[in-house]
Protein backbone atom coordinates (compact mmCIF):
# COMPACT_ATOMS: atom_id res chain seq x y z
CA UNK A 1 0.00 0.00 0.00
CA UNK A 2 2.93 2.61 0.89
CA UNK A 3 4.44 1.35 -2.94
CA UNK A 4 1.12 2.70 -4.23
CA UNK A 5 1.12 5.45 -2.07
CA UNK A 6 4.79 6.34 -3.31
CA UNK A 7 3.96 5.42 -7.18
CA UNK A 8 1.01 7.85 -7.09
CA UNK A 9 2.98 11.19 -5.45
CA UNK A 10 6.02 10.14 -7.97
CA UNK A 11 3.22 9.96 -11.00
CA UNK A 12 2.61 13.33 -9.67
CA UNK A 13 5.40 14.90 -9.91
CA UNK A 14 5.97 13.10 -13.23
CA UNK A 15 2.99 15.52 -14.66
CA UNK A 16 4.75 18.69 -13.21
CA UNK A 17 7.95 17.54 -14.83
CA UNK A 18 6.06 17.02 -18.05
CA UNK A 19 3.50 19.87 -18.32
CA UNK A 20 2.34 17.89 -21.85
CA UNK A 21 1.33 15.26 -19.81
CA UNK A 22 -2.22 16.33 -18.81
CA UNK A 23 -4.54 14.54 -16.83
CA UNK A 24 -6.44 13.91 -19.54
CA UNK A 25 -4.27 12.99 -22.21
CA UNK A 26 -4.08 8.87 -22.18
CA UNK A 27 -1.00 8.13 -19.85
CA UNK A 28 -0.66 4.77 -21.62
CA UNK A 29 1.92 6.59 -24.55
CA UNK A 30 4.57 3.41 -24.59
CA UNK A 31 7.40 5.76 -25.49
CA UNK A 32 9.31 4.94 -22.68
CA UNK A 33 10.38 8.95 -21.62
CA UNK A 34 6.54 9.34 -20.44
CA UNK A 35 5.58 5.41 -19.40
CA UNK A 36 4.55 5.71 -15.75
CA UNK A 37 5.00 2.08 -14.49
CA UNK A 38 7.96 3.73 -12.50
CA UNK A 39 11.26 2.08 -12.33
CA UNK A 40 12.07 1.03 -15.28
CA UNK A 41 14.91 1.89 -17.55
CA UNK A 42 14.45 3.61 -21.04
CA UNK A 43 16.17 0.31 -23.46
CA UNK A 44 13.96 -2.04 -21.57
CA UNK A 45 10.89 -0.61 -21.75
CA UNK A 46 12.10 -0.04 -26.12
CA UNK A 47 12.79 -3.84 -26.03
CA UNK A 48 9.72 -4.89 -23.86
CA UNK A 49 6.79 -2.76 -25.79
CA UNK A 50 8.14 -3.23 -29.11
CA UNK A 51 6.65 -6.79 -29.49
CA UNK A 52 3.27 -6.50 -27.63
CA UNK A 53 -0.07 -6.28 -29.31
CA UNK A 54 -3.42 -5.18 -27.51
CA UNK A 55 -6.78 -6.12 -27.58
CA UNK A 56 -10.00 -3.44 -27.09
CA UNK A 57 -10.39 -4.91 -23.41
CA UNK A 58 -6.78 -3.12 -22.75
CA UNK A 59 -4.63 -6.38 -22.65
CA UNK A 60 -1.68 -7.16 -24.30
CA UNK A 61 0.16 -10.19 -25.53
CA UNK A 62 3.19 -10.50 -26.25
CA UNK A 63 5.41 -13.80 -27.87
CA UNK A 64 8.06 -15.27 -26.26
CA UNK A 65 10.84 -17.24 -27.90
CA UNK A 66 9.45 -20.40 -26.69
CA UNK A 67 6.31 -19.52 -28.89
CA UNK A 68 4.18 -18.78 -25.82
CA UNK A 69 2.01 -15.90 -25.23
CA UNK A 70 2.32 -13.91 -22.40
CA UNK A 71 -0.27 -11.78 -20.82
CA UNK A 72 -1.38 -8.52 -18.89
CA UNK A 73 -2.79 -5.60 -19.35
CA UNK A 74 -2.05 -2.31 -20.24
CA UNK A 75 -0.91 1.17 -18.30
CA UNK A 76 -4.32 2.21 -18.98
CA UNK A 77 -5.87 -0.84 -17.84
CA UNK A 78 -4.48 -0.63 -14.42
CA UNK A 79 -4.81 3.42 -14.16
CA UNK A 80 -8.53 2.84 -14.44
CA UNK A 81 -8.78 0.37 -11.78
CA UNK A 82 -7.16 1.33 -9.18
CA UNK A 83 -4.96 -0.16 -6.85
CA UNK A 84 -5.41 -3.91 -7.63
CA UNK A 85 -5.91 -6.00 -4.78
CA UNK A 86 -6.66 -9.45 -5.98
CA UNK A 87 -5.71 -11.08 -8.95
CA UNK A 88 -8.13 -14.09 -9.85
CA UNK A 89 -6.28 -16.24 -12.54
CA UNK A 90 -7.24 -19.11 -13.87
CA UNK A 91 -5.52 -22.92 -13.91
CA UNK A 92 -2.83 -24.01 -15.19
CA UNK A 93 -3.92 -26.57 -18.03
CA UNK A 94 -7.01 -24.17 -18.40
CA UNK A 95 -8.45 -24.01 -22.55
CA UNK A 96 -9.95 -20.54 -23.55
CA UNK A 97 -11.36 -19.44 -26.99
CA UNK A 98 -10.39 -16.07 -28.09
CA UNK A 99 -12.22 -13.21 -25.52
CA UNK A 100 -13.23 -16.02 -23.39
CA UNK A 101 -13.16 -14.65 -19.40
CA UNK A 102 -10.13 -16.27 -18.00
CA UNK A 103 -10.35 -14.52 -14.23
CA UNK A 104 -10.80 -11.09 -13.37
CA UNK A 105 -8.99 -8.19 -10.88
CA UNK A 106 -10.62 -6.88 -8.29
CA UNK A 107 -10.18 -3.47 -7.28
CA UNK A 108 -11.45 -0.75 -5.15
CA UNK A 109 -13.13 0.01 -8.38
CA UNK A 110 -14.51 -2.99 -8.88
CA UNK A 111 -14.28 -6.66 -9.99
CA UNK A 112 -13.08 -6.59 -13.93
CA UNK A 113 -13.26 -9.26 -16.10
CA UNK A 114 -9.91 -10.70 -17.56
CA UNK A 115 -10.75 -11.54 -21.43
CA UNK A 116 -8.30 -13.85 -23.49
CA UNK A 117 -6.71 -12.11 -26.18
CA UNK A 118 -6.36 -15.53 -28.01
CA UNK A 119 -7.29 -19.22 -28.29
CA UNK A 120 -5.04 -21.51 -26.43
CA UNK A 121 -3.85 -23.69 -23.07
CA UNK A 122 -2.91 -21.90 -20.27
CA UNK A 123 0.52 -22.88 -19.44
CA UNK A 124 2.06 -20.96 -16.03
CA UNK A 125 -0.01 -18.41 -14.06
CA UNK A 126 2.19 -15.49 -12.31
CA UNK A 127 1.99 -17.01 -8.55
CA UNK A 128 3.78 -13.35 -7.49
CA UNK A 129 0.55 -11.81 -7.74
CA UNK A 130 -1.17 -14.14 -4.99
CA UNK A 131 1.09 -12.12 -2.25
CA UNK A 132 1.87 -9.11 -4.45
CA UNK A 133 -1.31 -7.86 -6.54
CA UNK A 134 -0.19 -4.39 -6.71
CA UNK A 135 2.87 -5.50 -9.47
CA UNK A 136 -0.36 -5.28 -12.07
CA UNK A 137 0.19 -1.49 -11.06
CA UNK A 138 3.65 -1.15 -10.63
CA UNK A 139 4.96 -2.91 -13.45
CA UNK A 140 2.17 -3.58 -15.39
CA UNK A 141 4.42 -4.57 -18.77
CA UNK A 142 7.14 -6.78 -16.59
CA UNK A 143 6.77 -8.10 -13.46
CA UNK A 144 3.16 -7.64 -13.27
CA UNK A 145 2.39 -10.31 -16.24
CA UNK A 146 -1.23 -12.79 -15.71
CA UNK A 147 -0.55 -15.84 -17.41
CA UNK A 148 1.31 -17.23 -20.28
CA UNK A 149 -0.85 -19.22 -23.20
CA UNK A 150 -0.07 -21.37 -25.72
CA UNK A 151 -1.31 -19.74 -29.36
CA UNK A 152 -3.21 -22.31 -30.81
CA UNK A 153 -4.52 -19.74 -33.80
CA UNK A 154 -1.90 -17.49 -34.87
CA UNK A 155 -3.62 -15.50 -37.29
CA UNK A 156 -5.67 -14.26 -34.45
CA UNK A 157 -2.41 -11.93 -33.37
CA UNK A 158 -2.85 -10.27 -36.80
CA UNK A 159 -5.99 -9.04 -35.54
CA UNK A 160 -5.06 -7.60 -32.60
CA UNK A 161 -3.80 -3.83 -32.60
CA UNK A 162 -0.18 -3.09 -32.39
CA UNK A 163 1.17 -0.24 -30.41
CA UNK A 164 0.39 2.95 -32.47
CA UNK A 165 -3.16 1.18 -33.06
CA UNK A 166 -3.74 1.12 -29.57
CA UNK A 167 -2.66 4.41 -28.67
CA UNK A 168 -5.22 5.68 -31.26
CA UNK A 169 -7.63 4.00 -30.35
CA UNK A 170 -7.14 4.78 -26.53
CA UNK A 171 -7.48 8.72 -27.67
CA UNK A 172 -10.42 8.26 -29.36
CA UNK A 173 -12.42 6.43 -26.17
CA UNK A 174 -11.23 8.87 -23.83
CA UNK A 175 -13.04 11.95 -26.31
CA UNK B 1 -49.62 -8.09 -34.57
CA UNK B 2 -52.19 -7.88 -32.35
CA UNK B 3 -51.61 -11.62 -31.15
CA UNK B 4 -47.95 -10.30 -30.63
CA UNK B 5 -48.36 -7.31 -28.44
CA UNK B 6 -50.79 -9.42 -26.44
CA UNK B 7 -47.94 -11.81 -25.55
CA UNK B 8 -45.42 -9.23 -24.97
CA UNK B 9 -48.17 -7.28 -22.76
CA UNK B 10 -48.97 -10.68 -20.53
CA UNK B 11 -44.98 -10.67 -19.89
CA UNK B 12 -44.93 -7.28 -18.68
CA UNK B 13 -47.65 -6.85 -16.01
CA UNK B 14 -47.57 -4.10 -14.45
CA UNK B 15 -45.55 -2.05 -16.89
CA UNK B 16 -47.89 1.18 -17.98
CA UNK B 17 -48.19 2.59 -21.26
CA UNK B 18 -44.45 4.46 -20.71
CA UNK B 19 -42.70 0.80 -22.09
CA UNK B 20 -43.57 1.63 -25.48
CA UNK B 21 -43.88 -2.00 -27.37
CA UNK B 22 -43.06 -1.92 -30.89
CA UNK B 23 -45.20 -3.04 -33.09
CA UNK B 24 -44.23 -5.70 -35.38
CA UNK B 25 -45.33 -5.96 -39.11
CA UNK B 26 -44.32 -9.75 -38.93
CA UNK B 27 -46.68 -11.38 -37.70
CA UNK B 28 -44.19 -14.41 -37.48
CA UNK B 29 -42.11 -13.14 -35.26
CA UNK B 30 -42.40 -14.91 -31.64
CA UNK B 31 -41.13 -11.84 -28.71
CA UNK B 32 -41.59 -13.90 -25.63
CA UNK B 33 -38.00 -13.11 -24.65
CA UNK B 34 -37.18 -10.19 -22.57
CA UNK B 35 -34.25 -8.50 -24.42
CA UNK B 36 -36.61 -8.55 -27.29
CA UNK B 37 -39.30 -6.43 -25.25
CA UNK B 38 -36.52 -4.32 -23.68
CA UNK B 39 -34.69 -3.40 -27.56
CA UNK B 40 -38.28 -2.38 -28.37
CA UNK B 41 -39.16 0.02 -25.74
CA UNK B 42 -38.14 3.84 -24.65
CA UNK B 43 -34.48 4.15 -24.40
CA UNK B 44 -33.50 5.47 -20.88
CA UNK B 45 -34.54 3.40 -17.99
CA UNK B 46 -35.90 0.29 -17.04
CA UNK B 47 -37.07 -0.39 -13.37
CA UNK B 48 -37.50 -4.55 -12.54
CA UNK B 49 -38.82 -6.00 -9.19
CA UNK B 50 -37.69 -9.67 -9.19
CA UNK B 51 -40.20 -12.05 -8.51
CA UNK B 52 -37.80 -14.85 -7.29
CA UNK B 53 -36.20 -14.99 -3.57
CA UNK B 54 -33.64 -17.71 -4.74
CA UNK B 55 -30.22 -15.83 -4.19
CA UNK B 56 -28.72 -18.75 -7.06
CA UNK B 57 -31.47 -17.46 -9.40
CA UNK B 58 -31.37 -13.89 -8.40
CA UNK B 59 -27.18 -13.35 -8.95
CA UNK B 60 -28.09 -15.31 -12.42
CA UNK B 61 -30.50 -12.86 -13.17
CA UNK B 62 -27.96 -10.37 -12.94
CA UNK B 63 -25.60 -11.78 -14.84
CA UNK B 64 -28.20 -12.67 -17.41
CA UNK B 65 -29.06 -8.81 -17.71
CA UNK B 66 -25.63 -7.80 -17.81
CA UNK B 67 -24.90 -10.16 -20.75
CA UNK B 68 -28.34 -9.84 -23.00
CA UNK B 69 -29.77 -6.34 -22.76
CA UNK B 70 -27.98 -3.76 -24.21
CA UNK B 71 -26.59 -0.94 -21.51
CA UNK B 72 -24.68 1.76 -24.08
CA UNK B 73 -27.64 3.32 -24.67
CA UNK B 74 -30.27 1.80 -21.18
CA UNK B 75 -29.81 2.02 -17.50
CA UNK B 76 -31.34 -0.52 -15.56
CA UNK B 77 -32.32 -0.83 -11.81
CA UNK B 78 -33.13 -4.45 -10.22
CA UNK B 79 -34.79 -4.38 -7.09
CA UNK B 80 -34.44 -7.86 -5.78
CA UNK B 81 -34.29 -10.24 -2.13
CA UNK B 82 -33.84 -13.15 -1.17
CA UNK B 83 -34.65 -16.13 1.65
CA UNK B 84 -31.79 -16.40 4.34
CA UNK B 85 -28.32 -16.67 2.33
CA UNK B 86 -24.87 -15.63 2.81
CA UNK B 87 -23.31 -13.77 -0.28
CA UNK B 88 -19.50 -13.77 -0.11
CA UNK B 89 -17.60 -11.39 -2.72
CA UNK B 90 -15.77 -13.39 -5.59
CA UNK B 91 -12.27 -13.40 -4.48
CA UNK B 92 -13.58 -14.10 -0.85
CA UNK B 93 -12.79 -17.70 1.35
CA UNK B 94 -16.10 -19.00 3.00
CA UNK B 95 -14.43 -20.47 5.67
CA UNK B 96 -13.03 -17.20 6.90
CA UNK B 97 -16.05 -15.36 6.20
CA UNK B 98 -18.89 -17.23 7.75
CA UNK B 99 -19.93 -20.20 9.85
CA UNK B 100 -20.69 -23.13 7.49
CA UNK B 101 -21.77 -25.41 10.27
CA UNK B 102 -23.88 -23.14 11.52
CA UNK B 103 -26.03 -22.14 7.96
CA UNK B 104 -25.93 -25.95 7.27
CA UNK B 105 -27.88 -26.68 10.76
CA UNK B 106 -30.19 -23.38 9.53
CA UNK B 107 -30.73 -24.40 6.34
CA UNK B 108 -28.67 -21.36 4.90
CA UNK B 109 -26.67 -21.69 1.76
CA UNK B 110 -23.99 -19.86 0.90
CA UNK B 111 -23.51 -18.14 -2.61
CA UNK B 112 -20.33 -16.63 -4.12
CA UNK B 113 -21.49 -13.76 -6.32
CA UNK B 114 -19.30 -12.37 -9.35
CA UNK B 115 -18.72 -8.76 -7.96
CA UNK B 116 -15.87 -8.24 -5.42
CA UNK B 117 -16.41 -6.99 -2.32
CA UNK B 118 -16.99 -8.42 1.27
CA UNK B 119 -19.35 -10.97 2.79
CA UNK B 120 -23.55 -10.31 3.73
CA UNK B 121 -26.65 -11.57 4.73
CA UNK B 122 -29.52 -11.81 2.87
CA UNK B 123 -32.99 -12.34 4.39
CA UNK B 124 -36.47 -10.83 3.27
CA UNK B 125 -35.74 -7.67 5.89
CA UNK B 126 -32.80 -6.77 3.08
CA UNK B 127 -33.51 -5.19 0.08
CA UNK B 128 -30.98 -5.74 -2.79
CA UNK B 129 -30.43 -3.00 -5.52
CA UNK B 130 -28.17 -3.11 -8.49
CA UNK B 131 -27.73 -0.17 -10.76
CA UNK B 132 -26.78 -1.43 -14.46
CA UNK B 133 -25.02 0.76 -16.85
CA UNK B 134 -22.42 0.86 -19.83
CA UNK B 135 -18.89 1.28 -18.21
CA UNK B 136 -19.05 4.89 -19.16
CA UNK B 137 -22.03 5.85 -16.70
CA UNK B 138 -20.69 3.46 -14.03
CA UNK B 139 -21.04 6.24 -11.18
CA UNK B 140 -21.30 4.28 -7.61
CA UNK B 141 -21.73 7.63 -5.48
CA UNK B 142 -24.46 8.79 -8.20
CA UNK B 143 -26.15 5.41 -7.26
CA UNK B 144 -25.66 5.30 -3.53
CA UNK B 145 -27.24 9.17 -4.08
CA UNK B 146 -30.21 7.42 -4.98
CA UNK B 147 -30.75 5.58 -1.89
CA UNK B 148 -29.66 8.60 0.46
CA UNK B 149 -31.81 11.17 -1.58
CA UNK B 150 -35.06 8.12 -1.48
CA UNK B 151 -34.53 8.11 2.27
CA UNK B 152 -34.27 11.35 3.31
CA UNK B 153 -37.47 12.22 1.10
CA UNK B 154 -39.37 9.58 3.40
CA UNK B 155 -38.04 10.24 6.35
CA UNK B 156 -36.21 12.98 6.68
CA UNK B 157 -35.11 12.46 10.18
CA UNK B 158 -33.12 9.82 9.14
CA UNK B 159 -29.24 10.52 9.66
CA UNK B 160 -27.79 8.29 6.21
CA UNK B 161 -24.73 9.33 4.32
CA UNK B 162 -22.72 7.64 1.87
CA UNK B 163 -19.07 6.79 3.02
CA UNK B 164 -15.70 6.74 0.49
CA UNK B 165 -16.05 3.11 0.80
CA UNK B 166 -19.64 3.07 -0.90
CA UNK B 167 -20.87 1.93 2.31
CA UNK B 168 -24.20 4.06 3.71
CA UNK B 169 -24.30 4.54 7.61
CA UNK B 170 -26.52 5.34 9.79
CA UNK B 171 -25.96 8.16 12.51
CA UNK B 172 -22.48 8.23 11.24
CA UNK B 173 -21.74 4.65 12.51
CA UNK B 174 -24.68 2.10 11.75
CA UNK B 175 -23.71 0.14 8.59
CA UNK B 176 -27.06 -0.36 6.78
CA UNK B 177 -25.86 -0.90 3.27
CA UNK B 178 -22.61 -1.90 1.57
CA UNK B 179 -21.80 -2.28 -2.44
CA UNK B 180 -19.48 -4.54 -4.48
CA UNK B 181 -19.63 -4.45 -8.52
CA UNK B 182 -18.33 -6.19 -11.75
CA UNK B 183 -17.15 -4.63 -15.05
CA UNK B 184 -17.30 -6.89 -18.20
CA UNK B 185 -17.00 -6.66 -21.67
CA UNK B 186 -18.84 -3.15 -22.04
CA UNK B 187 -20.97 -2.75 -19.00
CA UNK B 188 -20.71 -2.84 -15.48
CA UNK B 189 -23.26 -3.57 -12.64
CA UNK B 190 -23.15 -1.89 -9.14
CA UNK B 191 -25.27 -3.95 -6.45
CA UNK B 192 -25.60 -2.58 -2.72
CA UNK B 193 -27.50 -4.39 0.28
CA UNK B 194 -29.97 -1.88 2.30
CA UNK B 195 -31.16 -3.20 6.10
CA UNK B 196 -34.73 -2.75 6.54
CA UNK B 197 -35.87 -5.59 8.83
CA UNK B 198 -33.12 -8.05 8.59
CA UNK B 199 -32.60 -10.78 11.47
CA UNK B 200 -29.92 -9.29 12.95
CA UNK B 201 -29.24 -12.45 15.62
CA UNK B 202 -28.97 -14.48 12.56
CA UNK B 203 -27.12 -12.25 11.02
CA UNK B 204 -24.15 -12.07 13.48
CA UNK B 205 -24.26 -15.50 13.82
CA UNK B 206 -23.69 -16.69 10.50
CA UNK B 207 -21.25 -14.41 9.77
CA UNK B 208 -18.18 -15.66 11.80
CA UNK B 209 -14.83 -17.68 10.98
CA UNK B 210 -15.87 -21.15 10.52
CA UNK B 211 -12.90 -22.70 12.18
CA UNK B 212 -9.77 -21.07 13.76
CA UNK B 213 -5.84 -20.67 12.13
CA UNK B 214 -6.53 -20.26 8.58
CA UNK B 215 -4.42 -18.39 6.51
CA UNK B 216 -5.41 -16.82 3.57
CA UNK B 217 -4.67 -14.14 1.21
CA UNK B 218 -8.66 -14.01 -0.23
CA UNK B 219 -10.17 -10.63 0.28
CA UNK B 220 -10.97 -10.01 3.96
CA UNK B 221 -14.37 -8.56 4.79
CA UNK B 222 -14.41 -4.89 6.71
CA UNK B 223 -16.74 -5.61 9.77
CA UNK B 224 -19.07 -3.00 11.16
CA UNK B 225 -21.81 -2.67 13.44
CA UNK B 226 -25.13 -2.85 11.47
CA UNK B 227 -28.68 -1.31 11.84
CA UNK B 228 -32.02 -2.05 10.45
CA UNK B 229 -33.51 1.02 9.18
CA UNK B 230 -37.05 0.19 10.97
CA UNK B 231 -35.04 -0.05 14.40
CA UNK B 232 -34.99 3.73 13.62
CA UNK B 233 -38.08 4.19 11.47
CA UNK B 234 -40.25 1.64 12.91
CA UNK B 235 -43.37 2.37 10.45
CA UNK B 236 -40.98 2.32 7.21
CA UNK B 237 -43.29 -0.18 5.01
CA UNK B 238 -41.02 -2.17 2.50
CA UNK B 239 -43.56 -0.98 -0.56
CA UNK B 240 -42.75 1.96 0.70
CA UNK B 241 -39.31 2.06 0.81
CA UNK B 242 -39.29 -0.12 -2.77
CA UNK B 243 -41.86 3.08 -4.45
CA UNK B 244 -39.76 5.69 -3.06
CA UNK B 245 -36.22 3.86 -4.40
CA UNK B 246 -37.74 3.85 -8.13
CA UNK B 247 -39.20 7.08 -7.69
CA UNK B 248 -35.57 8.80 -6.97
CA UNK B 249 -33.80 6.47 -9.28
CA UNK B 250 -36.58 8.17 -12.03
CA UNK B 251 -35.83 11.77 -10.75
CA UNK B 252 -32.02 11.30 -10.41
CA UNK B 253 -31.68 9.95 -13.98
CA UNK B 254 -34.23 12.01 -15.83
CA UNK B 255 -36.16 8.58 -16.54
CA UNK B 256 -39.78 8.01 -16.77
CA UNK B 257 -39.66 4.13 -16.24
CA UNK B 258 -42.55 2.09 -14.67
CA UNK B 259 -42.00 -0.98 -12.33
CA UNK B 260 -41.95 -4.43 -13.78
CA UNK B 261 -41.73 -7.52 -12.14
CA UNK B 262 -39.75 -9.98 -13.83
CA UNK B 263 -39.51 -14.36 -12.83
CA UNK B 264 -35.69 -15.15 -13.18
CA UNK B 265 -37.31 -18.79 -13.21
CA UNK B 266 -39.27 -18.15 -16.72
CA UNK B 267 -36.55 -19.83 -19.26
CA UNK B 268 -38.25 -18.31 -22.21
CA UNK B 269 -38.23 -14.94 -21.06
CA UNK B 270 -34.57 -15.49 -19.97
CA UNK B 271 -32.98 -17.94 -22.22
CA UNK B 272 -30.17 -19.17 -20.79
CA UNK B 273 -30.45 -17.84 -16.90
CA UNK B 274 -30.93 -21.28 -15.76
CA UNK B 275 -27.15 -22.71 -16.92
CA UNK B 276 -26.29 -19.35 -15.25
CA UNK B 277 -27.99 -20.53 -11.96
CA UNK B 278 -26.77 -23.77 -12.02
CA UNK B 279 -23.14 -22.69 -12.36
CA UNK B 280 -23.60 -20.33 -9.66
CA UNK B 281 -24.96 -23.20 -6.99
CA UNK B 282 -22.39 -25.52 -8.24
CA UNK B 283 -19.69 -26.68 -5.94
CA UNK B 284 -17.01 -25.63 -8.19
CA UNK B 285 -17.83 -21.93 -8.39
CA UNK B 286 -18.85 -21.44 -4.93
CA UNK B 287 -16.03 -23.81 -3.06
CA UNK B 288 -13.64 -24.53 -5.54
CA UNK B 289 -12.96 -20.82 -6.73
CA UNK B 290 -11.58 -20.19 -2.84
CA UNK B 291 -8.07 -19.05 -3.25
CA UNK B 292 -5.60 -21.03 -1.68
CA UNK B 293 -4.94 -20.82 1.84
CA UNK B 294 -3.94 -23.00 4.80
CA UNK B 295 -4.77 -23.93 8.57
CA UNK B 296 -2.56 -24.10 11.26
CA UNK B 297 -4.29 -25.53 14.30
CA UNK B 298 -3.66 -26.95 17.72
CA UNK B 299 -6.40 -29.82 17.97
CA UNK B 300 -7.09 -30.47 21.70
CA UNK B 301 -6.97 -34.39 21.91
CA UNK B 302 -7.54 -34.35 26.00
CA UNK B 303 -9.96 -36.95 26.72
CA UNK B 304 -11.45 -38.08 29.95
CA UNK B 305 -8.75 -40.87 31.00
CA UNK B 306 -5.49 -39.90 29.34
CA UNK B 307 -3.91 -36.79 30.51
CA UNK B 308 -3.88 -33.16 28.68
CA UNK B 309 -2.69 -34.05 25.06
CA UNK B 310 -2.33 -32.00 21.90
CA UNK B 311 -1.61 -32.30 18.38
CA UNK B 312 -0.63 -29.73 15.67
CA UNK B 313 -2.83 -29.89 12.28
CA UNK B 314 -1.03 -28.30 9.11
CA UNK B 315 -3.51 -28.38 5.87
CA UNK B 316 -2.76 -27.01 2.55
CA UNK B 317 -6.33 -26.12 0.77
CA UNK B 318 -6.43 -25.97 -3.01
CA UNK B 319 -9.42 -25.40 -5.03
CA UNK B 320 -11.49 -26.51 -2.11
CA UNK B 321 -9.35 -29.75 -1.38
CA UNK B 322 -7.02 -30.62 1.07
CA UNK B 323 -3.96 -30.72 -1.19
CA UNK B 324 -1.31 -31.95 2.15
CA UNK B 325 -2.00 -32.65 5.47
CA UNK B 326 0.46 -33.28 8.47
CA UNK B 327 -0.31 -34.11 11.50
CA UNK B 328 2.05 -33.93 14.12
CA UNK B 329 0.99 -35.72 17.13
CA UNK B 330 2.95 -37.26 20.65
CA UNK B 331 4.11 -41.08 18.88
CA UNK B 332 3.76 -42.69 22.25
CA UNK B 333 -0.22 -41.56 21.76
CA UNK B 334 -0.36 -43.25 18.57
CA UNK B 335 1.93 -45.37 16.07
CA UNK B 336 3.55 -42.94 13.11
CA UNK B 337 1.82 -45.46 10.69
CA UNK B 338 -1.97 -44.63 11.78
CA UNK B 339 -1.33 -40.87 11.32
CA UNK B 340 0.14 -41.21 7.87
CA UNK B 341 -2.52 -43.38 6.84
CA UNK B 342 -5.34 -40.74 8.36
CA UNK B 343 -3.63 -38.12 6.04
CA UNK B 344 -3.24 -40.05 3.06
CA UNK B 345 -6.75 -40.65 3.46
CA UNK B 346 -7.97 -37.00 3.72
CA UNK B 347 -5.54 -35.55 0.92
CA UNK B 348 -7.95 -35.31 -2.22
CA UNK B 349 -10.62 -35.27 -0.25
CA UNK B 350 -12.96 -31.90 -0.24
CA UNK B 351 -11.91 -29.17 2.57
CA UNK B 352 -15.68 -30.67 4.64
CA UNK B 353 -16.23 -32.08 8.17
CA UNK B 354 -18.69 -34.77 6.76
CA UNK B 355 -16.28 -35.77 3.54
CA UNK B 356 -13.45 -35.99 5.94
CA UNK B 357 -15.58 -37.75 8.79
CA UNK B 358 -16.79 -40.25 6.02
CA UNK B 359 -13.34 -40.54 4.54
CA UNK B 360 -11.98 -41.75 7.99
CA UNK B 361 -14.57 -44.60 8.65
CA UNK B 362 -12.58 -47.44 6.95
CA UNK B 363 -9.66 -46.24 8.42
CA UNK B 364 -11.56 -46.34 12.29
CA UNK B 365 -13.11 -49.53 11.45
CA UNK B 366 -9.58 -51.37 10.91
CA UNK B 367 -8.45 -50.74 14.63
CA UNK B 368 -9.91 -51.26 17.83
CA UNK B 369 -9.25 -50.99 21.70
CA UNK B 370 -7.56 -47.89 22.63
CA UNK B 371 -5.95 -47.66 19.24
CA UNK B 372 -9.39 -46.71 18.24
CA UNK B 373 -10.23 -44.62 20.77
CA UNK B 374 -7.72 -42.48 20.29
CA UNK B 375 -8.09 -42.30 16.45
CA UNK B 376 -11.12 -41.73 16.95
CA UNK B 377 -11.04 -39.05 19.55
CA UNK B 378 -7.89 -37.74 16.59
CA UNK B 379 -10.17 -37.59 13.94
CA UNK B 380 -13.04 -36.00 15.82
CA UNK B 381 -10.38 -33.30 16.49
CA UNK B 382 -9.21 -32.99 12.67
CA UNK B 383 -13.29 -32.57 11.64
CA UNK B 384 -14.15 -30.04 14.06
CA UNK B 385 -11.05 -27.68 12.84
CA UNK B 386 -12.62 -28.21 9.14
CA UNK B 387 -15.85 -26.31 10.71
Amino acid sequence: MAACRLLRSLSSNFITVLPSLSRSAPLCRLRPVSTPCFGRTLTSSSRLTAALKFTDKHEWIRVEEDGHGTVGISNFAQEALGDVVYCGLPEVGTQLAQQDEFGALESVKAASELYSPLTGEVVEVNELLADKPGLVNKSCYKDGWLMKMTIAKPEELDALMDETAYERYIRSIED
Amino acid sequence: MLSHIRRTLSLVRGCSGVCRIQTSTNPARSSSSFSDLTTASDSGGLVLRSQSTDVYLNLALEDWIDANLDLQQRSVLLLWGNQPAVVIGRHQNPWTECNLPAMRKAGIPLARRRSGGGTVYHDLGNLNLTFFTSKKAYDRQRNLKVVTDALRRIRPELDVKATERFDILLNGHLKISGSASRLSRKSSYHHCTLLHSADRSTLSASLRPSCPGILSNATPSVPSPVANLVDHAPALQWEELLDALEHQYNTEFGFSAASTLVNPADEAAFPGLSRMEAELRSWDWTFSKTPKFSIQTVLDLTDARSARSSAQLNMEIKSGLIESCQLDVPTDWLPQRLIGELSGVLVGERFCGHRAAAAVTALLRSESGELQDRLTNLCDAVVRAMG
